[in-house]
């Protein structure tokens, strides 16, 4: 399975959007997973494997549970699973709405994964083509492209906490949550820190000092474009009347 | 102490780093690495706190193996304060900085209290307690990270350039503490390009450059 598609980036974006859209709008656990399946066939499509994407997902099963407790705990109804005293720790709507979660973060990362399989300068393109202004269209591309230095940095910063004495596996459940919220919020303020750092190194190269940016190579959207489009756009639309039917 | 034996190491597929090294360092010691840019010094460093793993030989800390040892095993007994100070703090304030480690480890709140202050004040730090981490200083996250690293008293250190960001003042101030490290018998490690605090606390001086290393300058 060596081939590989080269499509356009914006063919991608116009991917990556009505995934995510349909994965944020739709509620039903079955058309979830169709959207879900959707989303890895296009992945497998132009990245040629997902299998490295499968064993990042692991991962997520922590946060999973989470969900479906805080779901059951706060959400009124639904029959109890597993009960503790008074409390309803999982019921059956929490598993359903952990599900839910758990699907919509998944489709948006598998999406987003797609967009990585971009160029960054093509991205860069694509957007200026499509008459959205050069500063956004870098702004999002930086996002794209900080997303590996921030997974180094959290290796280096679990790293580091280990490397204090505390044994990871051993944490209570309620000091983990906290120790996680520990590591996101340096996390975020590293990579806003960055991009103002890198916007004002931008102006100081006078990145904005003529109106128009020429470009030297122009992107031309292909067959294969069209019909990936179209084929996108029927699916989206399949999947939208069937939400409603559903409902 | 901490033993490397016959250590070859290199990242992924790229040149050797390090071949066929053998160091030992002790306790009561402190030993400084000094070497050019790109030399190896933090590659070196990082291996005797088990962050990096040798292709080939051993490192042994205290006994410990760091191939088979967990990181938080071996940092139970080294403290490794790394080049970029950013990277090892996470807490949103200096105190929760200082005593977050101690409640993981369910130490007594008025314990953890005693320490931190201890540490407040040995690295000057009083003034800023309550301040943000990220709002510091380059100077002061310096100290902040020391300070958090030397949180569980530690056997070893390993400080890859302590010195940078620092005023001479602070430097001085630093080279106090690390004196009196020593006399409490913590093993150091210190990376340094900074030739009169090298001098001033040195008990041997290693010299890195082409895969090997040298003593003396
Ligand atoms: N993560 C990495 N992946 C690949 N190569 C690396 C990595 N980190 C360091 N190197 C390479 O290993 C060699 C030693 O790097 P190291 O960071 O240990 O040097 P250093 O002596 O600490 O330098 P400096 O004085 O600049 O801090 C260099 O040639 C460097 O390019
Ligand atoms: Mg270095």
């Amino acid at each position: 399975m060596g081939t590989r598609m080269s499509l356009d980036p914006r063919t991608k974006l116009y991917l990556v959007l009505c995934l995510s859209t349909l994965g944020v709008a739709v509620t039903d656990l079955r058309l979830l997973l169709v959207i879900l399946a959707a989303a890895a066939v296009a992945v497998k499509a132009a990245a040629g494997s997902i299998l490295n994407l499968l064993g990042k997902l692991k991962r997520f099963i922590f946060l999973f549970l989470i969900i479906v407790v805080i779901q059951s705990v706060f959400t009124r109804g639904g029959t109890a699973v597993l009960r503790l005293g008074q409390i309803n720790i999982i019921t059956d709507t929490g598993l359903v709405r952990g599900v839910q979660t758990l699907l919509r973060f998944l489709i948006v990362l598998v999406a987003a994964a797609l967009m990585a399989t971009a160029k960054p300068r093509d991205i860069i393109q694509g957007l200026i083509q499509l008459r959205i202004p050069p500063e956004l269209a870098f702004m999002v591309t930086m996002a794209i492209r900080f997303l590996p230095l921030l997974r180094d940095e959290a290796v280096d910063m679990l790293t580091a906490i280990q490397l204090r004495g505390v044994n990871l596996k051993k944490i209570p459940l309620l000091r983990r949550l906290k120790m996680y919220s520990y590591l996101l919020a340096p996390l975020l303020i590293s990579v806003l820190l960055k991009a103002r750092d890198l916007s004002l190194a931008m102006e100081m190269r006078a990145f904005r000092a003529f109106p128009r940016r020429t470009s030297l190579r122009t992107l031309y959207l292909q067959p294969a474009d069209y019909l990936v489009m179209a084929m996108a756009t029927v699916f989206a639309v399949a999947v939208a009347a069937s939400a409603i039917l559903l409902s | 102490m901490i033993e490397m034996s016959h250590v070859s190491f290199r990242y992924g597929r790229g040149d050797w780093v390090f071949r066929d090294l053998s160091l030992t360092v002790e306790r009561h010691r402190c030993t400084f690495l000094v070497g050019r840019n790109g030399s190896g010094k933090t590659t070196l460093g990082k291996l005797m706190a088990g962050i990096l793993k040798p292709v080939s030989g051993t490192v042994l800390v205290d006994g410990l193996d760091t191939r088979q040892a967990e990181l938080y095993q071996i940092g139970a007994r080294v403290g490794y304060l790394f080049q970029e100070p950013e990277r090892q703090l996470f807490a949103p304030t200096v105190w929760e900085e200082l005593t977050f480690v101690l409640d993981l480890f369910g130490i007594d709140k008025k314990l953890q209290e005693e320490r931190a202050e201890l540490l407040l004040k040995q690295f000057h730090l009083q003034k800023v307690k309550h301040s943000y981490t990220y709002q510091l200083s380059r100077g002061e996250k310096q100290r902040l990270a020391l300070a958090a690293v030397m949180i569980n008293n530690p056997a070893f250190l390993i400080l890859d350039e302590p010195t940078t960001g620092l005023d001479p003042r602070r430097r001085e101030a630093l080279a106090e503490i690390l004196e009196e490290c020593k006399a409490q018998g913590i093993g150091m490690v210190v990376i340094s390009h900074d030739r009169k605090f090298t001098e001033r606390l040195a008990d041997r001086i290693i010299t890195l450059g082409d895969g090997g290393i040298r003593d003396g300058y």
